[in-house]
Formats: structure tokens, sequence, C-alpha cells
């Protein structure tokens, strides 16, 4: 393809235009509001617990002390305060692929690739490290079930602080997840539904026997590190919340929007934060926080042992989190596919990432390249620098998000939207603000690593995406390249919206 | 040559008879109606005590006999119909006995009872057959009652878009040219479920199908071009949020048939119905016609 006759500035900022119509007629074509208040709460809170409570506290408890329940709160806010500036875009901008198309049709190509890049690294991350997460519980039930264990050499990261080989059983969920992907999307949906329920009984389980052993005096020395330490854990713990934004996604079928979401997503928030402190609560008072650092592996069962004196507790806990992070793995690598899949049919990367199989009508090509790169993380790069990645990912897509949501009432103050940010300057600037503040405790290591990840993002967008973007040819991408006679197959099918 | 009907008396009623009676028509062919009955003890024994068991079967393959008899005797007095049966201790394994033995080149079976009027129903033995008929097989949907026309009105073929289809939907271009009637190609597409909590939005497989129904167009359009099909055939994707949605979505003609191509993996030329195949199937509301590959 050659190279397009505009300069590189128009092109960087140039927009994909809302296919269609302009969105005020879009929504007469959508499907029909009928998620209510309840409802979506609930959806946000199904949502968003499991990612990381079965394994954050052993990572965040040794670096702000019991004042991790701090962290938890801030975290929380920050991720509430984006939420609610996504349902905004969301709801002003309805395409499907997530803040990648929001940014590409409000803030031009060239921030969207941007946004991609911070995704896929939020994503792809965010699967390693809970599938990392996932072998210490897979150990820990297999060790109380039938009394073996997978050799350590097998299930721990060349560079972990006890280094092994590489962590098999990461790469067996990565691979177990990639096959039911390939499976067929609506098979995969079945199964992470009942993946859901599961989780939600066993996190009450493990609150209530936690409670029978507390101790108040776990928490006489609060904040041994300090405000700097309670920032760092927040942005590990950070990612324990991405989900609440799975909440904004809904605003084209929410009934009567400018009320329902601002009220689902801040209770879908209290909910969440009063879980994860309860559990967080919960744990701290059967141990002293130190304790906490030795039990990088299945952190929460092995309270419940100490706890119970017994191992049928533990036993169930193992259990429902190596069946909850596997429902996360895998839908977190649903989004990972259907991302790099709608950047592949907007011409960003190689068209195979946008080819369907027939058999399976599902992106297989892309399914298997993500579980290959994916393994391959979760194998061989520890947990603690996995979690930090992802924060910083999110972050910065929640910042790009919340600022979006203030370019777009300035350039487009007409446009119709479904929902609106209450009290408008000021929830997008503290979003950013405690974005903000999040990823400057993040450690220095997290930000060179990101910053190499979305130049290198950038660079290929210079050098190969620009050429072949889909908006080249003014045209749609897949529907260019059209074989002749394709005009005499007819097409039957239900109305659906435009995406 | 003959198109043998797998029939029972009180299973599965006459739905199968009357698609066998269109076929043998369409095909301009005779009809074998088989029972098969339960295979008795096969060792002399002076007491006989297996002589009720044996009596018994017997009983069932007359009565069977004699009510398809006295069925076909009234709407299908035109044919040549012969009525025969089969003792073997399965009744799939039987049919494809009785089909090596007759030389038929179609097996009709009825749906099983354990479902909805109208829909085709696999039961056991068409589930079993379904992997390993040697001919082709038509299963007919539960309650069918023939075309009003009485005759075969258009063929669609099912086509998945793989490279070994081309092949079936060549097959079936020639059949319905010797047999002189439409021909339609249908490609299904099939929306996946939304998958919850939607961390890409609820919109990520609209996208899918989108790019799905384009490939699957030009797939379609390369048919054409290739010469697989003539220019009368009509081309069709036809969507729908699942399986049901889609099959109604394709409007279907009184007297219309589905045909579907498998592909055995393996050297043996039998029916081998894959998964989606299966489910294409289920929802159909005409009978269907499963070739082997």
């Amino acid at each position: 393809m050659t190279a397009p006759s505009i300069t590189l500035t128009e092109q960087m900022l140039r927009r994909r235009p809302v296919i269609g119509a302009p969105v005020a007629h879009g929504a007469s074509d959508h499907l029909k509001r009928t998620i209510g208040t309840f409802q979506l709460t609930m959806f946000g809170v199904g949502a968003t617990v499991g990612t990381g409570i079965f394994f954050v506290l052993s990572v965040a408890v040794p670096g702000a002390g019991p004042a991790v329940v701090v962290s938890f709160i801030i975290a929380g806010i920050a991720a509430g305060l984006a939420a609610i500036c996504y349902a905004e875009l969301a709801s002003a901008v309805p395409v499907s692929g997530s803040t990648y198309s929001y940014a590409y049709t409000t803030l031009g190509e060239f921030v969207a690739m941007g946004v991609a890049a911070c995704l896929l690294l939020e994503y792809g991350v965010s699967i390693a490290a809970v599938a990392v997460g996932w072998s210490g519980y897979l150990n820990k039930l297999l060790d109380n079930l039938f009394g073996i264990q997978i050799p350590h050499v097998l299930t721990a990261a060349p560079w972990d602080s006890a280094p092994g080989w590489v962590n098999l059983p990461a790469i067996v969920l990565i691979v177990m997840c990639a096959l039911l992907l390939i499976r067929g999307a609506s098979e995969s949906a079945a199964v992470n539904t009942i993946m859901v329920v599961i989780k939600l009984g066993v996190l009450a389980m493990f609150a209530i026997i936690a409670f029978t052993a507390f101790q108040a005096d776990r928490f006489a020395d609060f904040a041994p590190f300090g405000v700097a330490g309670i920032g760092s854990a927040a942005g590990t713990i950070f990612f324990s919340y991405i989900g609440l934004d799975a909440v904004s996604t809904a605003g084209d079928e929410v009934k009567d929007p400018q009320r329902t979401m601002p009220k689902a997503i801040i209770a879908a928030l209290l909910i969440v934060t009063s879980v994860y402190v309860l559990v967080a609560v919960a744990a701290l008072g059967t141990q002293p926080w130190q304790e906490f650092e030795n039990q990088e592996e299945a952190g929460l069962a092995t309270i419940l042992d100490n706890v119970t004196g017994s191992t049928w507790a533990s036993t169930v806990l193992a259990a429902g989190a190596v069946i909850s992070i596997f429902s996360v793995t895998l839908v977190v690598m649903y989004g990972q596919t259907r991302i790099l899949f709608a950047m592949g049919r907007d011409g960003l990367l190689p068209a195979r990432f946008a080819k369907v199989n027939p058999k399976t009508m599902t992106p297989v090509g892309n399914t298997v390249i993500v579980a290959v790169i994916v393994s391959i993380l979760a194998g061989l790069v520890p947990l603690d620098k996995l979690a930090d990645m992802v924060s910083i990912g999110t972050l910065v897509a929640f910042m790009i998000v919340s600022l979006g949501v203030i370019i777009l009432r300035v350039r487009e103050p007409d446009l119709p939207r479904g929902f609106k940010v209450p009290g408008y300057p000021v929830t997008p600037v503290l979003a950013i603000l405690a974005c903000g503040y999040i990823l400057y405790s993040l450690p220095w290591y997290t930000w060179i690593a990101f910053s190499a990840w979305v130049a290198v993002a950038l660079i290929y967008y210079l050098l190969w995406s620009r050429h072949h973007s889909a908006l080249n040819d003014g045209g749609d991408g897949v529907i260019a390249t059209a074989a002749p006679g394709v005009e005499d197959v007819e097409v039957i099918g239900p109305p659906r919206d435009a995406s | 040559m003959t198109v043998v009907v797998g029939y029972l008396a009180g299973k599965s009623g006459t739905a199968p008879l009357h698609l066998a009676i269109e076929a043998a028509r369409t095909l301009r062919t005779s009809l074998t109606v088989t029972t098969i009955v339960p295979k008795p003890w096969t060792t002399p024994s002076p007491a006989r005590i297996d002589a009720e068991y044996a009596s018994w079967a017997d009983q069932l393959a007359a009565d069977s006999a004699k009510e398809a008899h006295r069925y076909l005797s009234v709407v299908a007095g035109d044919l040549q119909i012969t009525y025969h049966s089969h003792a073997h201790r399965s009744v799939s394994g039987g049919l494809v006995e009785v089909v090596a033995e007759r030389g038929a080149d179609l097996l009709v079976l009825g749906s099983s009872a354990n479902g909805q009027l109208g829909q085709v129903v696999v039961g056991s033995t068409a589930d079993r057959l379904l992997h390993s008929s040697p001919v082709a097989l038509a299963i007919s949907p539960r309650g069918y009652r023939g075309a009003r026309t009485g005759v075969l009105a258009r063929i669609t073929c099912g086509y998945p878009g793989t490279p070994e289809s081309v092949d079936v939907v060549r097959r079936i271009a020639d059949l319905a040219t010797r047999l002189e009637v439409p021909l339609r190609v249908i490609t299904f597409a099939v929306r996946g479920r939304t998958m919850y909590p939607p961390e890409v939005g609820l919109h990520a497989e609209d996208s899918i199908l989108a790019a799905w129904e384009t490939s699957a167009r030009e797939m379609l359009a390369k048919l054409r071009s290739d010469g697989v099909v003539g220019d009368d055939v009509a081309l069709q994707v036809v969507s729908g949020n699942g399986w049901d949605q889609a099959l109604d979505a394709a409007e279907w003609l009184d007297g219309e048939v589905l045909a579907l191509g498998t592909s055995p993996r393996g050297d043996i030329a039998r029916v081998f119905l894959g998964s989606r195949g299966t489910k294409i199937m289920r929802h159909s509301p005409v009978p269907v016609l499963v070739l082997p590959g």
C-alpha cells in the first residue's frame, strides 16, 4: 500500500467515524434498554470481585502493613471516578472495542494506538498475573486433596525470589482458556457464568470463618511504612478493581442511564470496596502483618488453615480460587483477543488478527498468538513485578478516558450523551489526579518497562499501521478487499447495532 | 437401488414413511420398509426357553409390517414396496447390514419422540448412524406429513466454508441438476453469547459476526466464480443470535430439504456429522439429508 497523501499530523489526529449515521440515529437502532440499577450493580460486583483478592494480600500487605485497608479504599475511589468518566464516553460513542475504540473515534489514531498499547499491556499482563496466582492455589488444592505437590521448579519463574524453571500450571491454565475461547464464544460465556457464581460464595465463606479468629491488637502498628507505603500498595491493589469499568460498557442497554449509571457504579464500588475491606480486615485480624510475606502462594487458604486448625475450609477456598481465577483468566483473555480483533479490522494490525475461523466462528489465529505470548510472560516473570504492570496500563488508559471526557465536552458540546458525568469539570480532573497519585507511587522499573512498551507500539504505528490503516482508502478495510460477485450473495439476519 | 426406511410400529409415527415415499418417488426407485428386531438366543436348546422371546420378536416385525402396509397402501399405491425384518442386536447395526444387503442408496429415519413437533430430534439410533452410515441418511422432523405439493421444491445446501466442504456443494449441485430442482447454498453465521463481565463492551461479538459474514459472502461468491454452482443458484448468508434464530431466518419452502455434508477424518466414505452440523440439524424445520464424506 502506498503512503497516504495527507500529512503525518493529520494522519495521527484523524478519527474513525462512528459507522453509519451520527450517534443520535444509532440510538434508535440499539438493543432494548432493559437493565435496571440493581442488575447493573450486580453486574459490576460480579465483574470486579475475584480478580485479585485471592492473592493480592500477600503482595500488598508487606508493603503497607495493616494500612492496606486504606490502600483498598484509595484504589477503589480512583477506579470509581474513572468508571464514571468511562460511562460518559461509552454513552456518547456507542461502538464496541472498549477504550481503544472510544479513543479512536474521539481523540484520533495516534492516541488510539497509545491506548491500545495500554490495554494490551493491561489485559496481557493481567492474564499472566492471575494465571501465576492460579498455580499457588492449584498446588494448595492438590496438597489438601491428594497430598501431592507440583515440584517448586515447575511452579516458579526463573527470576522469582526462589527461582525455578518455569511456571507450568500458569501455562496450562492459559492453554485451557485458549482452547475454550477457540471452541466458541457461547461455550466460553456459559462456562464463565457458572464459575462467577462459585467464586462469590467462596469469598463469603472466607470472611465468616476468618472473623472467628479476629484479634484487634494485630492492627496496633497500623501504618509501618507511612503514606508512601499506602500509595504503593494502592497501585498494586488497583488491579483488583478492574471490572468496575465493565458497568459502563452496558451504557446502551440501561434504563434511564442518567440516573442509573452513577447509582450503579457507586453502589458497586461501595459493595466491592466493603467486600475487599472485610476480607482484608478479617485476614489481618488472624495473624501479624509480617507473616503475609511468607504466604506468597495461596495466601487466603493458608490463613484459613491456621484459623480452623484443619484443612477442609482451605480446601474449599482453594477450589473456589482455582475456579474463580480460571474465570478471570478466561474473561480477560477474551477481552484481549477482541481488542486485537478490532485493531486488525481497523487496519492498525495485520489482517490476520481479524480473521474468523469458519468452523468455530472465533478468531482462532488471534487467540493462539495471545496464548503463546501470555504463556511466556506467565511462565517466566514473577508475580509481584507483573501486578504493577497491570496497574500502570489501566491507570494510563483511565486517565486518557477522563481526559477524553473533557476534550469531547469542549469540542462536541452538543453531541447527544446518554449519560453525563455528575459534577463535570471536577470529577474527571479528580479521576486524573487520583490515577496520577497511584501512578506516581509505582516503582521506577515499572515506569521504564511501560514507557518502552508504549514507545514500541507508537514506533510500530509510525512504521506500519499508518500506512495500512483502513481509513487510508476511505472505506472499511474488510469490505474493500471483497471478491467479485459478492453483491449477489444475500445476507439475512436479525437487526443489530452498528459496530 | 432402493430407499430403506427404518420403521417400528408405535415409534416416531408415520413421519419417516412420508419422507421415504417422497424420496422414493423423487429418485424413481423402490421402497424397503425395514424393522430391526432383537436377535433371540441362537444356541439350540431342547427346553426352548427362548421360544416366547423369539415369537415376541416375530410378532413385533409382523405388527410393524402390517401397520406400515396399512398406511402405505393408501398413500403410496404407485410405489413398489417390500417389507422386511432383520434380526440384529443393535438397531443401527442392523440397518447398516440391510443397507449393504439391498444395495440401498438412501436410508430414511424418523425423529425421536422426545422433542418438539416439527423439529428434527436425533434419537439414539439416528445418532449412531450419523457417525457410521455408509450411505446418505435422511431424517424427518417430528410429525412430518410430507409436502402438500408432493414434490421436492428445493434443496438447500449448508456450506461451512471449509475447503473440504466445496466437494459436498459440488455433489449436491449435481444432485439438484439431476433431479431438476432449484438449489440454494446457505452459510450460517451465529453470534457468540456476550461474555460477562464484558471487559470489552457488550458488542464485541457483533464485530466478530460481521467479519465472519463478510468472509462468508466472499467464500460463497467464490463458489460461483469457481464454477462449483451455476448462476441460477441462490447464495445466502443467514445469521442469528443462536442456531434456532438463524435457521428460522432462512425462509423455507414447502417440500424443501436441507442437505449437509460430512467430513470424516479417515479413508472410509461414511456419514460422520460434526458438532456444527449437529446443531444445524437439530434446529432444522425441514427434513435433513446428510451425505457421507
